[in-house]
């Protein structure tokens, strides 16, 4: 079976090329707020993957929930902007944001 | 193979499984609770990856938290029609049909490269003495980081409230 480390690793590669693909193909802006979220598991797990490797463990947990906080604020903010457009819009389609000004 | 090293296997496999479902199901509502399964399941996987604090809060704030306000955001619009869906439905396929594939080789390449490579990953237990504790470094080594967290969220508290101010239409 494949050694522990190297399954963490790939495990954490792909969660990540999935939550980008997320981003590359959705069309809805909630779905975006959950690739983002979905390639930030990925990032945390390299984390504490990092941390662990190296025996640095309570540097890395700080780093972590300096992630999940700025995760949280950008969760938050970007809801916030849907919902808006959603009002403005009626859709959360992406492609019918054309009256933006600016 | 012990019973715990087979269950940190089972854990990285659900975390992912949960991750891809989020992105592939078509319910919002659905493909948060799945992205809050994957939460959970990394919250473990910290756990066991000596992070007990990290694993806390990835918890109560990723898990619950996110899937909360995720939810209240797609709770606040309207559902599609059934045409609408069935044409969102069609597309969808069309569009995320690449991501099993895409998986699957990069699995496979990254699995080969690594298993073959020179990189020896073993943990350095030696040196994890030398640390200073988890509070030392949260309240002395890293106060910028505090710092910055504060004014993140209350950048992100005033971000909400100018967005659902009340706006005078006239």
């Amino acid at each position: 079976m494949m050694p522990i480390f190297t399954a963490i690793l790939i495990a954490a590669l792909l969660i990540i090329i999935t939550g980008f693909f997320c981003l590359t193909q959705t069309r809805n802006l909630l779905r975006v707020i959950i690739g983002i979220e979905v390639a930030m598991k990925g990032v945390t797990l390299l984390l504490a993957f990092a941390g662990f490797i190296n025996g640095n463990y309570d540097l890395v947990q700080a780093f972590i929930i300096t992630v999940i906080v700025m995760e949280v604020v950008v969760a938050v903010v970007a809801a916030g902007i849907a919902v808006r457009v959603y009002e403005k819009n009626d859709s959360l389609d992406i492609r019918k944001l054309t009256k933006l000004q600016g | 193979m012990n019973v715990m090293g087979l269950l940190f296997y089972i854990l990285l496999a659900l975390m992912l499984c949960f991750g891809v479902a989020a992105v592939l199901m078509r319910n919002l509502v659905k493909a948060a609770l799945c992205l809050a399964g994957s939460s959970a399941c990394l919250a473990v996987i910290l756990c066991f990856l000596a992070a007990p604090w990290a694993a806390i809060f990835e918890l109560s704030v990723c898990s619950g938290l996110i899937t909360v306000i995720t939810i209240s955001a797609i709770s606040l619009t309207t559902p599609y029609t059934k045409d609408e869906e069935n044409e969102l439905i069609k597309q969808r396929r069309t569009r995320y049909i690449a991501l099993p594939f895409i998986l699957l080789i990069v699995g496979v390449v990254s699995g080969y490269a690594l298993l073959n490579g020179q990189t020896s990953l073993m943990p350095v237990m030696a040196y994890a003495s030398t640390f200073a504790s988890f509070k030392e470094v949260l309240w002395q080594l890293r106060q910028v980081d505090i710092l910055g967290q504060i004014i993140m969220l209350l950048a992100g508290v005033f971000a909400v409230v100018v967005l659902f101010k009340e706006r005078d239409e006239a």
